[in-house]
């Protein structure tokens, strides 16, 4: 049973990842940064637990405002740079903020023992759950509780002018422009809401695995993050959780029997979809860079 | 720990010299963005990947030593114009993301296969003979400057490769259809030039220049290990966006520039911290020089 409710977890964690990355694949941005908002929400929302011994809200509210304040911050370089830039810059950033974390050590002692994060070793006994007595089907409710939460707002979004105004942005920027959407606004404005997400999921797994290092934070994890949403489509946000049953639940769960062949086979997929499906990503694209670069 | 003056140029040294290297991967990745105005990202592995077909080749057949050197190359050209079958050659030709996208897939499958086949441990790899024992120092006022023998060999043997590509773009009827293909790709058509055998040459040529370059960073390090991937990669990327993507001179300054300057941070802050400010400088870059050095003014996406 324990095994069922850890690939729940796992997939409600994920599944929040990938609704970070489709927010901002609504504006037709690729960004590789969500991991590294990620890490900063399960950073911090781990440091305010464990050693400043804060309720999990509060926690969970911080490192995810703390993830969408950076998110903000790269948000603003995005705009100089598009496209093919914005990815080698998303990645520099996720590196960066993993190898802050490899490094990062923030030791105090509680009840007689060092807890904390500690460099390499990574943040460990990270217990609020265990320590204020809930039970692993709990953890999971209260992922998914989020999970429910988010993929009704992005639903709800799709059916306001706001939903409207990122997908315009997506499709074609320049008439998008024209209609009078300022183009700098929206894109910041996604990559706060994306980095919220990340960072609200970060703190969710850090608590609920109670152990997070820097090997959490790869490109893999970047890559795994906007494969959800173009695997999935943009239609809407079923296809992004789809896609996350379809990759966690069944290629790296069920699959388990084919062990490290599991993640050739991911680099394989996606290899596979980019040349023969060209409708869950093509499309989208294609919409955005009208005319150019032929 | 006291840090001199001349500490810090002599990490200047063996940073510009192992920087070569980086120079090399660098103009590998803004070779096929010139060519195609698109990132592939499984270039450093498919690089990585050729000085393992080198050395797997090398040990099973018990050549000598310098067959490495030459079974690499070709292992990285073969690996390279692979990723351009399967990542570019049938994707919609102005749809860059998805390429890119693609080879980001191609990179996790190089990388997981190499990791697979290895079980993830590094390899001990050949190191350069005669060349690594050397060892020359240089007066220079009133300091002395080493010199590593095999740094000095990798940077010869990069500056070599370089030469021969310049030779090759600038000098040969295939480098003409190439430098066509890059700057007008549909008038280079209507001239007859084949775009996609133009594009996988660019590719061998690419793949060529990274299985050096793989090949002599794993000889100046003694060690050949899957986790080399993606930090060349990302300072593969870092390079071409500080030279200016598309720029082959760019490439160049930018890769002994890094080498450098990573030398220096390693001196500085030490091997944890090292790659958080050659990173970090793409950021310095993309704030106040977002075209990098040489980089023509880019206003697409």
């Amino acid at each position: 049973m324990d095994y069922y409710l850890g690939v729940f977890q796992t997939i409600g964690v994920h599944t929040l990842l990938g609704l970070s990355a489709y927010i901002l694949l609504l504006t037709g941005q690729v960004s590789m940064a969500q991991i590294g908002f990620f890490a900063i929400g399960a950073y911090s929302s781990g440091v305010l637990t464990v050693i400043f011994s804060w309720n999990i809200y509060p926690a969970l509210a911080f490192g995810a405002l703390l993830a969408s304040f950076f998110a903000f911050l790269v948000g603003f370089p995005a705009l100089r740079v598009k496209g093919l830039m914005l990815v080698i810059a998303t990645i520099a950033f996720s590196e960066i903020v993993r190898l802050i974390t490899f490094n990062f050590v923030w030791m105090v002692e509680k009840d007689g023992i060092m807890v904390g994060a500690e460099g390499a070793q990574g943040f460990r006994e990270i217990r609020y759950f265990t320590t204020n007595g809930w039970d692993s089907s709990q953890v999971v409710l209260l992922i998914w509780i989020f999970v429910a939460i988010v993929m009704a707002m992005l639903w709800w979004l799709d059916r306001v002018k706001a939903g409207a105004v990122l997908r315009a942005v997506g499709n074609d920027e320049l008439a998008a422009q024209s209609s009078g959407i300022n183009l700098t606004t929206v894109k910041v404005a996604a990559m706060t809401a994306g980095g919220f997400i990340a960072g609200l999921g970060g703190g969710l797994y850090a608590h609920a695995v109670s152990y997070v290092d820097h090997i959490t934070f790869t490109i893999l994890m970047a890559t795994f993050a906007i494969s959800y949403p173009i695997l999935g489509g943009t239609k809407n946000v079923f296809g992004t959780l789809l896609a996350v049953i379809f990759i966690q639940g069944i290629l790296i769960e069920a699959f388990r029997f084919l062990e490290d062949w599991r993640l050739i086979i991911f680099g394989l997929l996606i290899i596979l979809v980019m040349n023969f499906m060209p409708d869950g990503l093509v499309s989208i694209f294609k919409k955005s860079n009208p005319g150019k670069g032929n | 720990m006291n840090i001199e003056f001349i500490d810090i140029v002599q990490a200047l040294i063996d940073g510009i010299l192992y920087g070569s290297t980086y120079a090399l991967i660098g103009l590998g990745f803004t070779l096929i963005f010139g060519a195609m105005e698109k990132l592939n990202m499984a270039y450093a592995a498919s690089s990585i990947g050729g000085a393992y077909v080198g050395l797997g080749v090398s040990v099973l057949l018990s050549l000598p030593l310098y067959a490495i050197f030459l079974i690499g190359p070709i292992g990285g050209g073969l690996l390279s114009v692979l990723v351009y079958i399967c990542c570019f050659r049938y994707l919609p030709s102005n749809n860059h993301l998805a390429a890119l996208m693609a080879s980001i897939g191609g990179l996790f499958f190089i990388d997981e296969i190499i990791s697979h086949e290895t079980d993830g441990s590094p390899l001990d790899f050949p190191e350069l003979g005669i060349f690594s024992e050397a060892y020359f120092e240089i007066e220079f006022s009133d300091m002395f400057l080493g010199f590593r023998g095999d740094l000095i060999f990798v940077m010869f043997a990069s500056f070599l490769a370089m030469l021969m590509l310049m030779y090759l773009l600038y000098r040969t009827r295939l480098g003409l259809a190439t430098r066509a293909v890059s700057q007008q790709p549909i008038a280079a058509q209507l001239c007859g030039i084949s775009i996609h055998q133009t594009n996988s040459v660019t590719f061998i040529l690419a793949g060529v220049l990274g299985g050096i370059a793989g090949c002599l960073a794993a000889a100046s390090v003694g060690v050949i290990s899957p986790l080399l991937v993606l930090p060349l990669t990302v300072k593969g990327l870092v390079v071409t966006v500080i030279g200016g993507l598309g720029s082959i001179r760019g490439a160049i300054i930018a890769g002994l520039l890094v080498g450098g300057l990573e030398s220096v941070f390693l001196l500085l802050r030490g091997v944890n911290e090292r790659d958080i400010y050659v990173f970090l400088l793409l950021f310095v870059f993309l704030v106040f020089r977002p075209n990098g050095f040489f980089g023509a003014e880019i206003d697409r996406d």
